[in-house]
């Protein structure tokens, strides 16, 4: 019953997207600190290159190009259905505490924990996920209410108490450690793609192969429950039962995004809106606008971020917000 | 044979009961009518029967079973309910949401089968909604919208319908209009229809069975001639009320009426 003119035009979007990825990819392929000409790139890519051009590809760029593509992706999914639950259009994984408590898990463990080079990276992503997990957790437990289907309003208003309160955890906590740990910390809260090597990508897939299907299956019930509760109650969406999966899936995603990412907001509030302007409400048509448009989005912050100062960089996180926070402004003056 | 029914129900926000250990049956196949004054808890016993929001003690029951107990998506299949309808549906068309009817029926991704897309046709084709098909239903008027939204309580191909006031929002003819429906689909294809209103002579028109409410507690119930009296209505609206018969349908009608003024000077 949708008009069939919607549905070709989410056709045409989501193929505009996905050509736009690919010449971001390859723009990002060639361009960084180490030389790798245009021209190079497709022989290297199927193993005609120099020792010292497939390095940079395989083991420079493309891990990390691949792991912005897929935190974007998640990131956005988890904004998506985020703004579904709670009726919200400015909801995002930040709000309810994902990237504040993957903070301060990270600090904890950063300042707390020996580091052995061996197994302290592949440890990181879990104890940044863990935090994540917990503060939704927590956020979720502070909400309940007996017998009433779970608010999502107050959901939002704890979540935001909560991001706040961690932060302040966490200035506490840097600021009596020396100066090396917290600059790491602190780039980290920036949302510094730093999780670039191939484990890191097994790590992130995963939860992506299964939930951007499960987040398509759901998708009809999602439209039901932006209506009210009442209805969809009325026609048999076991509400209680399908937020909590929904929830769980947001949180999910978002955690192992930021867990190779850092803190990184407005990707899980941009795409999912940008997409919703561009093919309307409908979960179906604008959640894989928006998976795309997040992937899409998170690279060219980074691709910029990471060749706009020598050695560094500027931090993903940065790019985006500097990227988000007009179009955050431009939201909220336009309502 | 009473397939619905609650026994000594108390539904209420907190401390304040608003339905106080109330045990009532829905005849099958009939329409019954819910009235009472505002704030009585008509609405409320309609949610709570319909699973919308919890009660505190005491059980729904349907085909013998705590509806509680039940599976959602089942019940989903066995009453359909017009709620107080969202104000905004985000720019949905009118044949999507009377698709979400069909909710229950469907598995994986949601496609619809042909027996959805007949059964779509059919609420839209009675609610007289189907030249709106394709249009956004926030651009249609209250009254129409009130018609789209039955239709999507109609595809849920129920066996018993709940309608919480649904003749708000429209003017005469169509309140006339989705009343007769509602006879209709009872006479011709044996639904139950349990709906609360507000216009007492139209309950007495269309109900075989009326539920006067006062306090969350039942006053009188039966046929309209028992309930829709003198005493009846001064007890439940507290006014004085001049009952005559409908000239064309013979059921009781309340003529005119004035507020209890003995009781207020007191």
């Amino acid at each position: 019953m949708i008009h069939p003119t919607l549905i070709k035009k989410q056709r045409i979007v989501l193929c505009l997207l996905a050509v736009l990825i690919i010449l971001t990819v390859m723009i990002s392929m060639g361009i960084g600190d180490a030389a790798l000409s245009y021209d190079r790139i497709l022989p290297t890519l199927f193993g005609a290159g120099s020792f010292k051009e497939s390095f940079i590809l395989f083991s420079i760029r493309l891990p990390r190009i691949i792991i912005t593509v897929l935190a974007g992706m998640a990131l956005a999914l988890s904004g998506a259905i985020l703004q579904g639950l709670t009726r919200n259009d400015l909801a995002d994984p930040g709000i309810i505490g994902i990237n504040s408590g993957a903070g301060v898990a990270v600090a904890i463990f950063f300042l707390f924990y020996p580091v052995q080079s061996g197994t302290f990276v592949y440890l990181l992503p879990v104890v940044a996920f863990i935090g994540a997990f917990l503060t939704a957790l927590l956020i979720y437990i502070f909400s309940y209410e007996k017998k009433q289907p779970l608010n999502p309003t107050r959901m939002i208003i704890i979540g935001v108490g909560f991001s706040l309160a961690l932060s302040g955890i966490m200035i506490v906590l840097i600021s009596s450690q020396e100066r090396a740990k917290v600059s790491f910390i602190a780039k980290w809260l920036a949302g510094n793609i730093w999780g670039t090597d191939w484990p890191f990508i097994l790590a992130i897939l995963p939860w992506l192969l299964i939930f951007i299907p499960y987040a398509l299956y759901k998708a009809n019930r999602l439209n039901i429950l932006a209506l009210n509760e009442p209805v969809a109650i009325g026609v048999g969406v076991a509400v209680k039962k399908e937020r909590l999966l929904l929830l769980f899936t947001a949180v999910a995603l978002a955690a192992s995004a930021v867990s190779v990412t850092g803190g990184i907001a407005f990707v899980g509030l941009m795409a999912p809106h940008i997409a919703k302007s561009l093919v309307g409400p409908r979960n179906q048509l604008f959640i894989p606008v928006a998976i795309l448009l997040g992937g899409w989005l998170l690279l060219i912050a980074d691709t910029i971020g990471r060749n706009l100062v020598s050695p560094d960089g500027i931090p993903a996180g940065i790019v985006v917000a500097l990227i988000g926070a007009p179009y955050f402004m431009y939201l909220l003056l336009r309502k | 044979m009473f397939r619905l029914q609650t026994e000594n129900i108390n539904i209420g926000y907190g401390e304040h009961l608003i339905v106080k250990d109330l045990t009532v049956e829905i005849p099958d196949k009939k329409i019954t009518t819910i009235i009472g004054s505002n704030g009585c808890g008509k609405s409320t016993l309609l949610k709570a029967i319909t699973r919308i929001i919890a009660h505190e003690s005491g059980t729904v029951i349907l085909d013998g079973e705590d509806i509680s107990k039940q599976d959602t998506k089942k019940l989903a299949k066995k009453m359909a309910i017009l709620p107080q309808t969202p104000e905004s549906t985000n720019g949905l068309t009118v044949g999507e949401l009377v698709s979400y009817g069909r909710f229950p029926y469907q598995s994986g991704f949601g496609r619809l089968k042909k027996r959805d897309y007949e059964m779509i046709e059919w609420a839209l084709e009675v609610t007289g909604t189907i030249e709106y098909r394709f249009r956004p239903v926030d651009a249609l008027s209250g009254g129409q919208r009130q018609r789209v939204w039955i239709a999507m309580a109609l595809a849920q191909e129920t066996e018993i319908i709940f309608l919480d006031e649904p003749t708000t929002y429209l003017d005469m003819a169509h309140q006339l209009e989705v009343l007769e429906l509602l006879q209709k689909l009872n006479e011709e294809q044996e639904r139950t229809i349990v709906m609360v209103l507000h216009d007492l002579n139209q309950a007495a028109r269309f109900a075989d069975y009326i539920i006067a409410l006062k306090d969350g507690q039942i006053v009188q119930s039966g046929n309209c001639e028992s309930v829709i009296t003198h005493n009846v209505l001064k007890e439940v609206f507290h006014i004085d009320a001049e009952i005559g018969e409908d000239p064309r349908t013979g059921k009781p009608m309340c003529i005119t009426y004035n507020l209890m003024k003995e009781e207020k000077q007191q």
